[in-house]
């Protein structure tokens, strides 16, 4: 199994959020999870990424043969798991050449490939932009500051695109996005989208599943995933909303 | 004459002087007085002031014959009259107010504040001549007026006020200072907020050109209590506001703001001090001044975050507008930070009224002196359209009208 | 805080210092201890004209009657002044050697340890290097290109032999000797530094570089530079120090003063990397600098960066006074404080003349028990007409166990001018880091790359071959790795 979620339950600050959710993806699939707002999605993008501030109070999770708890953040990263953030951090200063670059050859450090040179890493990064219609003056300037909503999700596919995971996750990416820019960002997840490795897209709206077909549908409410099945569900939640899963 | 002599020439007039433990701790403050150099450099007390004024001055003060007027007509709101810094006694379900010479000595000296670098708050435990404690009684909610009148020309008032502030109480208190003869007012309140509580506290000074006034207040809050103090200056005389805030127990909240509006050859010296020594309590700063003539004004911020504040915020703003050649401001906000989740910032900003905004007005067909008065005005908006009492906001308006007309 | 942070933050704490090696050279020694023997000791060393030494005389009778400034945020015993040598040099340095195959070839090993190659040809291009060995100047490169433009840049102490109209028109009118006890104790027994002079128009071609390095024990430095770009010139100016590892905590009180006349700029760099001590608080060095620019003539200009990582006690306001109508003043600093380094350093700009514009960008960091002070004054004087002034300091805490501390001193005597002052204090952002480590870094890498950021708008004021070297130094203050 590429990525095995067992009976998880996540408490945040006395308030239990996840509450027994198993999900299984395999290599090549396309799942979407859906949900009210305060289901829960964000939470597990978060938990599956690692973030520090949650406590597991059941359950394991299994990706690419690790006990995905015995690894830090950067360790899941390294092993090739991306999250497109909701809501992507401005970090005043740091230019995004380096930053990725560093990124990229630490994962490739742990999986013993040799580390790409400045002037190669600079070439990719510039052909990447190029694909996604991002302008190269947007290179220049410090990683998500003074970007505006579009501009930062279309960066985060970029960035998606650089580290070419096995596993992405996509928290609310078509949130706040015009047509135009989830044509763009959508484009981008479906060049990227192999044999090989699997997406897992949280939404909040069937719109962005016009875009990217998915090969299983979830619906999540109040911390469990209470019904799956193909994208049919998502034509259900379009006409009727969550209501008659709650 | 100077201090010492001063001292021992009134001495039986002074409160508490035949307190031996007292009189041991004044020798003390003599001794600070007859060695310091008075280092101006060093010792932001004194910046900007006169000290022949304040060192070499004629001590004289009066017993009031008139009594002070408690006023309850209202339900829940109290107006006193205080004269010569006294005020007489009395007591009903809600308030307390006692004299501070009937107040027990141990209680007393445990309010007692040592600023080895105030002289002026030295100044007044060595010559303390009046004051009074007033408590809030529990979950009571009150308003008090209080006017400040001083009788004589030439007197020197050492008050000390206590206020309490009991637990679910909230106050608002309104205190007026407008003196007319040549004196010296010295007042020192000490504050403390029990748990839950609140205080409002306005403070409208404007006295005429030859009385001074200096005041000092130390205000603690205990778990979610909240302390907001709002200085409004207009004094032609000079007035010193300092105001120290210490934020003792979680939750709990000081905001002290003031506007000063000075003329001629006015100045007023200004500080906020805000001291988090617990977690989860929240400050605000924020000083603002008008400055015309040959005016001169400091104001000294400092927000000092302690080691255990964790997840403190801390705001401040200095802002002064200069509207002549002549005057000038010094600003020192200062920020002593020992926690690390914090989240401090301040800001400060001197300079004249913005003259692109006054091309803009003029162009519409406004005269310069029409255009540099709204902007002033619209430079303190935001104070004045925050005071939710509207007599008060009343009075101040006038005041403002007042000074603006001065304005050429 | 979850342990991993806890636990990063313990590896910074433990810090290496790479410099901290010692060159087993001999030293030439006066006695310990100040009086006027040894200043005329200093004096003779240095084959000194008699105005000089009656100068150095002067300004010791002026320190003896002198306190120590005692207004910064700083905490540490009292100095000994007795219990210090004034005056080192490597054994055999009566003269001066003339070119680098007379040095003795440990001193060009200690260099090259240190990543300063002497050799011309190594050295990197378009950089002449002025080296400082405890009290003497051993090496002034690429001089002879220099002297083809009429500029002058060779040590303090050879200046004051061929140049002595210069030095006593220009010494001591920035920094009067009796400004305060460092200042007049730096005029008194200063040994060496460097000695620039740019003639009219000149735009020096390569930044010129000085290089300072405490060896002996016990000693105290005191270097005197002086840099003069006259009407019209231009000057990159870079400075480096580092000392090797001690217990005993080392005195440095050095003097810089910078005259620029009118259409004249003056670009003031320091990477300074003294030895800070170790993670008990034990050695270190005790900076305490004096460093002001004087802004003389019209549309002048003088520009500080500085990028203090060193010392166990830093004491410095590098400051501009402009005089000239249309000067301009600058000043950007990273200051990172570990273990327990205490720093209590910014900048004064006085604007005097009309039209006058200043800027500060001041970025603290505090890591370990350390204390990082930004303290500052502006000040506008009656004349001032339309000066402007910006500033901005933000400081950050890595550690709840370190203080950060803002100090700005803001007076404005003048109507037309505009004075504005930001500052935030806050801890490093944990969303930030969640990101970084997102996309693969490691916690250590995130932080640095997130300081890095943070300290942006001083490193980019850097030259180029300079702002390299300082990221990594910043990197490096915040990692346990060695290099």
């Amino acid at each position: 199994m590429f990525l095995e979620i067992k009976d998880l339950s996540v408490k945040i600050e006395n308030k239990n959020i996840l509450k027994r959710l198993n999900l299984n993806i395999n290599k090549g699939e396309v799942h979407a999870i859906m949900g009210p707002n305060g289901s829960g999605k964000s939470t597990l993008a978060n938990v599956l990424a690692g973030k520090e501030d949650y406590e597991i109070l059941n359950g394991r999770i299994n990706f690419k043969d690790n006990d995905l708890f015995d690894l830090n953040i950067e360790e899941r990263a390294q092993e090739g798991m991306f999250l497109a953030f909701q809501y992507p951090v401005e970090i005043p200063g740091v230019n995004i050449t380096p930053f990725l670059h560093s990124a990229i050859n630490s994962k490739r450090k742990r999986m013993n490939e040799e580390e790409i040179d400045n002037l190669s890493f600079a070439k990719l990064l510039k052909s990447k932009a190029n694909d996604l219609g991002i302008n190269i003056d947007m290179l220049k300037r410090s990683v998500n500051t003074g970007f505006s909503g579009g501009e930062k999700k279309r960066y985060e596919i970029l960035q998606m695109s650089i580290l070419n995971p096995d596993l992405a996750i996509l928290d609310e990416t078509d949130s706040g996005l015009d047509i135009d820019a989830l044509k763009i960002v959508t484009d981008g997840v479906n060049k990227l989208k192999t044999n090989d490795n699997s997406f897992l897209i949280i939404t909040h709206y069937q719109k962005l599943l016009n875009y990217i077909k998915p090969d299983y549908v979830h619906v999540m409410v109040n911390g469990s995933i209470v019904k799956s099945g193909g994208s049919e569900i998502a034509a259900e939640i379009e006409k009727d909303g969550f209501q008659k899963f709650q | 004459m100077n201090i010492q002599d001063n001292y021992l020439k009134n001495k039986k007039n002074i409160f508490f002087s035949e307190n031996k433990d007292i009189q041991s701790h004044r020798e003390k403050l003599i001794n600070i007085f007859e060695n310091d150099r008075f280092d101006k450099k060093n010792n932001e007390s004194l910046k900007n002031i006169n000290l022949k004024n304040f060192i070499d001055f004629k001590y004289k003060y009066l017993i009031p014959e008139e009594k002070s007027v408690i006023n309850n007509n209202e339900k829940n709101s109290y107006s006193i009259v205080s004269i010569n810094g006294q005020c007489s006694s009395y007591k009903d379900d809600k308030i307390e107010i006692t004299k501070i010479l009937d107040e027990d000595y141990n209680d007393f000296s445990k309010n007692d504040i040592i600023e080895n670098n105030d002289h002026f708050v030295n100044l007044n435990s060595l010559f303390l001549n009046s004051g009074f404690k007033i408590v809030i009684k529990k979950n009571n909610n009150i308003k008090i007026k209080i006017s400040n009148i001083i009788t004589d020309d030439d007197l020197t008032i050492f008050q000390k006020n206590n206020y309490i502030c009991e637990e679910g109480s909230s106050l608002n208190l309104i205190e007026e200072y407008e003196n007319r003869n040549n004196s010296t007012s010295n007042i020192l309140n000490v504050i403390k907020l029990e748990k839950n509580s609140k205080l409002n506290h306005f403070l409208i000074q404007d006295n005429s050109p030859n009385h001074n006034l200096i005041i000092t207040t130390h205000s603690s809050c205990k778990n979610d209590s909240t302390y907001t103090q709002k200085v409004y200056n207009f004094s032609e005389g000079y007035v010193r506001n300092f105001h120290y805030s210490e934020l003792i127990e979680a939750n709990s909240e000081a905001d002290l703001q003031g506007i000063f509006f000075l003329k001629d050859n006015n100045t007023s010296n200004n500080k906020t001090f805000v001291k988090h020594l617990a977690e989860d309590c929240k400050s605000n700063q924020v000083y603002k001044g008008i400055l015309n003539d040959r005016s001169k004004a400091t104001y000294f911020s400092n927000t000092h975050v302690d080691q255990v504040a964790q997840r403190t915020e801390g705001y401040q703003l200095s802002k002064g507008v200069l509207l002549s050649d002549n005057a000038s401001y010094f600003s020192k906000p200062e920020l002593k930070i020992y926690a690390d989740d914090v989240k401090c910032s301040h800001g400060s900003t001197i300079g004249p009224i913005d003259e692109n905004a006054i091309f803009y007005l003029r162009s519409r067909g406004m005269s310069k002196i029409a255009a540099t008065k709204i902007l002033i005005s619209s430079f303190i908006n935001e104070e004045l359209s925050s005071i939710d009492n509207e007599q008060m906001s009343e009075i101040i308006n006038k005041k403002l009208v007042r000074y603006l007309s001065k304005v050429k | 805080m979850n342990s991993e942070t806890l636990n990063t933050l313990d590896s910074y704490s433990k810090n290496k210092y790479k410099y901290g090696f010692v060159t087993e050279i001999d030293s030439e020694k006066p006695k310990k201890g100040l009086d006027e023997d040894t200043i005329r000791f200093i004096s003779l060393k240095k084959n000194e004209p008699d105005w000089m030494l009656e100068w150095r005389l002067k300004a010791f009778s002026k320190w003896k009657k002198m306190k120590e400034p005692k207004w910064a945020n700083l905490n540490f015993p009292e100095i000994d002044y007795q219990d210090i040598y004034y005056y080192s040099a490597p054994k055999g340095f009566d003269k001066k050697p003339k070119d680098l195959s007379e040095v003795d070839p440990k001193l060009i090993e200690t260099y090259n340890k240190l990543g300063i190659p002497l050799e011309e040809q190594k050295v990197l291009a378009g950089v002449a290097v002025d080296v400082v060995f405890d009290s003497v100047s051993v090496a002034t490169t690429y001089k002879g290109e220099l002297e083809k433009l009429g500029i002058i840049f060779c040590s303090i102490g050879e200046a004051i032999q061929k140049h002595p109209d210069l030095i006593k028109k220009y010494l001591g009118s920035v920094i009067p000797a009796g400004d305060h006890s460092f200042s007049a104790l730096n005029s008194a027994v200063f040994t060496d530094g460097s000695f620039v002079y740019i003639p009219e128009g000149v735009k020096c071609p390569m930044e010129l570089s000085t290089y300072f390095r405490i060896n002996a024990e016990n000693t105290g430095q005191f270097e005197r530079t002086l840099i003069i770009a006259d009407k019209g010139s231009y000057v990159s100016y870079l400075e480096g120090c580092t000392a090797p590892k001690r217990d005993d905590n080392q005195l440095h009180a050095a003097n810089v003063e910078l005259i620029a006349f009118e259409d004249a700029e003056i670009k003031y760099s320091t990477v300074q990397n003294w030895y800070p001590g170790d993670e008990d608080g034990i050695g270190g060095i005790y900076n305490f600098v004096t460093k002001r620019g004087l802004c003389a003539g019209k549309n002048s200009k003088i520009s500080w960066t500085q990028v203090e990582t060193g010392s166990a006690i830093t004491w410095k306001y590098p400051s501009c006074i402009l005089k000239g109508d249309n000067s301009i003043g600058e000043f950007y600093s990273v200051a990172i404080t570990n273990n327990f380094q205490q720093a209590d350093t910014g900048t004064k700009m006085t604007h005097i003349g009309k039209n006058t514009k200043s800027k500060i960008i001041s970025k603290g960091i505090s890591l370990g028990k350390s204390q990082n002070t930004y303290r500052g004054e502006v000040s506008f004087l009656r004349k001032a007409d339309k000066a402007r002034n910006y500033t901005q300091c933000d400081s950050l805490l890595v550690g709840n166990q370190c203080g950060a501390h803002t100090v700005p001193y803001i007076d404005s005597k003048n109507n037309t001018a505009v004075i504005e002052h930001e500052a935030s204090t806050s801890k490093i952002n944990e969303d930030q880091l969640y990101y970084c480590r997102q996309r693969g870094l490691s916690h250590e890498e995130a932080v640095s790359l997130i300081v890095n950021g943070f300290c942006k708008q001083v490193l980019q004021e850097l030259p180029m071959e300079f702002a390299v070297e300082a990221q990594k130094l910043v990197s490096i203050s915040l990692e346990g790795s060695v290099g």
